[in-house]
């Protein structure tokens, strides 16, 4: 870690200090808690004026509900008509059942929304910042890979020049080597024939 | 507990904004400050012991301040280093330069963490909320001398923490805040 004096820190502290969110986030976020207590709130008073004696769990004041409401329906419908309608106290209760039911579902749902969300959030940066760290280091890799492979290419091309240079310098050398032999012989041949044409014209020269 | 929400309803229109403030300031993040402080009050909803709370205030911030520096224990591992980084690349506002000041300020916020928690409630107050010491003093029930002693170890204990233990040019660390 790099060393901070004092003076940097106080400078830090008073950056940090002069951090101000935007006021529309702020009203957003005052809003949501607004929003949040009240539904909350609501949902207390609703649970409220319900029976009082079966306070531990919903499932038992569910319970305890469908029970009274079937007895409460069974009960006035014996009174009140000859041939109790079943279908429709059954459409009913159902409906009943349905609505309260999907109205403390849906605040269960939100309250763990809710104190879920950042985790959520959290989770989802954590792997996407695993996903670029293990893309960035496979990139890397391959990339490594590749160069590697072009310097073995390039190497390659290098001594098959360098190669057929050798060769090329060879068979130069070579055909040297035969012009040489082949002027030498010619020289050798020209001298015998100077010879030979020297020894004539001595010969002729006393007539 | 209709008491208590009314208490809380009371404390969000009260406080509501400067503890969203100092949660993104703890934070630095806008979108975090706001679920947090949402989780906040939830937890102050299901808190059964509201009623026995003299100042809601105080302990909404108290709370505040454990939840930022919980979230922000969360998240350690994602930090990315930029020790590399001595000097600025530029002086002007580009990502580079905010990256590296955000950085900068997180190793502040990191070296906070380190320090207790009374203290660092204290030391929150006065450097990030820059609450004077008479002010803090009555909030938490101290005096204002104890408050500024707890303040000069929480520094003395951020420099040792930083790598540096000299101090400064300017010498008295109350210079920095504005009383």
């Amino acid at each position: 870690m790099s060393k901070i004096d004092e003076n940097e820190i106080l400078r830090r502290l008073k950056l940090l200090s002069q951090i101000e969110p935007a006021s529309e986030a702020t009203d957003r976020t005052m809003e949501r808690v607004r929003n949040t207590l009240m539904g909350k709130e609501k949902g207390r008073e609703d649970s409220g004026t319900r029976v009082r004696q079966f306070p531990k769990r919903p499932i038992a004041k569910f319970a305890a509900a469908a029970v009274l409401l079937i007895a409460l329906g069974y009960v006035i419908g014996r009174l009140t008509t000859p041939v109790p309608d079943m279908e429709q106290l059954q459409s009913a209760l159902e409906s009943s059942l349905r609505a309260s039911l999907t109205k403390e579902m849906d605040q269960r749902w939100q309250r763990a929304f809710t104190a879920n969300c950042i985790k959520f959030k959290d989770e989802l940066q954590q792997q996407v910042r695993r996903d670029l760290t293990e893309f960035a280091s496979k990139t890397l890799a391959a990339s490594n890979t590749l160069t590697e492979q072009h310097l073995i290419q390039l190497v390659d091309l290098i001594e098959a020049a360098r190669e057929r240079d050798r060769q090329q310098v060879a068979a130069a050398l070579e055909e040297i080597e035969l012009n040489r032999l082949q002027d030498k012989s010619q020289i050798g041949s020209g001298l015998v024939a100077l010879a030979a044409r020297t020894s004539k014209l001595r010969d002729k020269k006393p007539n | 507990m209709k008491n208590g929400h009314g208490k809380l309803l009371e404390l969000l229109e009260k406080s509501g904004a400067s503890l969203h403030t100092l949660l993104t300031r703890l934070t630095l993040r806008e979108d975090v400050a706001e679920e947090l402080i949402q989780e906040l009050f939830i937890r102050l909803t299901n808190s059964n012991e509201l009623d026995k709370v003299e100042n809601l205030g105080a302990y909404a911030r108290k709370a505040a301040i454990n939840l930022a520096f919980d979230w922000r224990r969360s998240q350690k591992r994602n930090a990315l280093g930029l020790d590399r980084l001595n000097e600025p690349a530029s002086n002007d506002n580009s990502p580079l330069a905010k990256l590296v000041q955000r950085e900068e300020l997180q190793k502040i916020l990191n070296a906070i963490e380190q320090i207790n928690t009374p203290a660092r409630e204290v030391f929150v107050m006065r450097y990030i909320q820059q609450e004077s010491y008479d002010d803090i003093a009555k909030q938490l029930g101290k005096t204002a001398h104890q408050a500024r002693a707890l303040c000069s170890r929480s520094l003395s204990h951020l420099r040792n923490i930083l790598g540096s233990n000299k101090s400064g040019p300017s010498g008295k660390e109350i210079q920095n805040v504005e009383d």
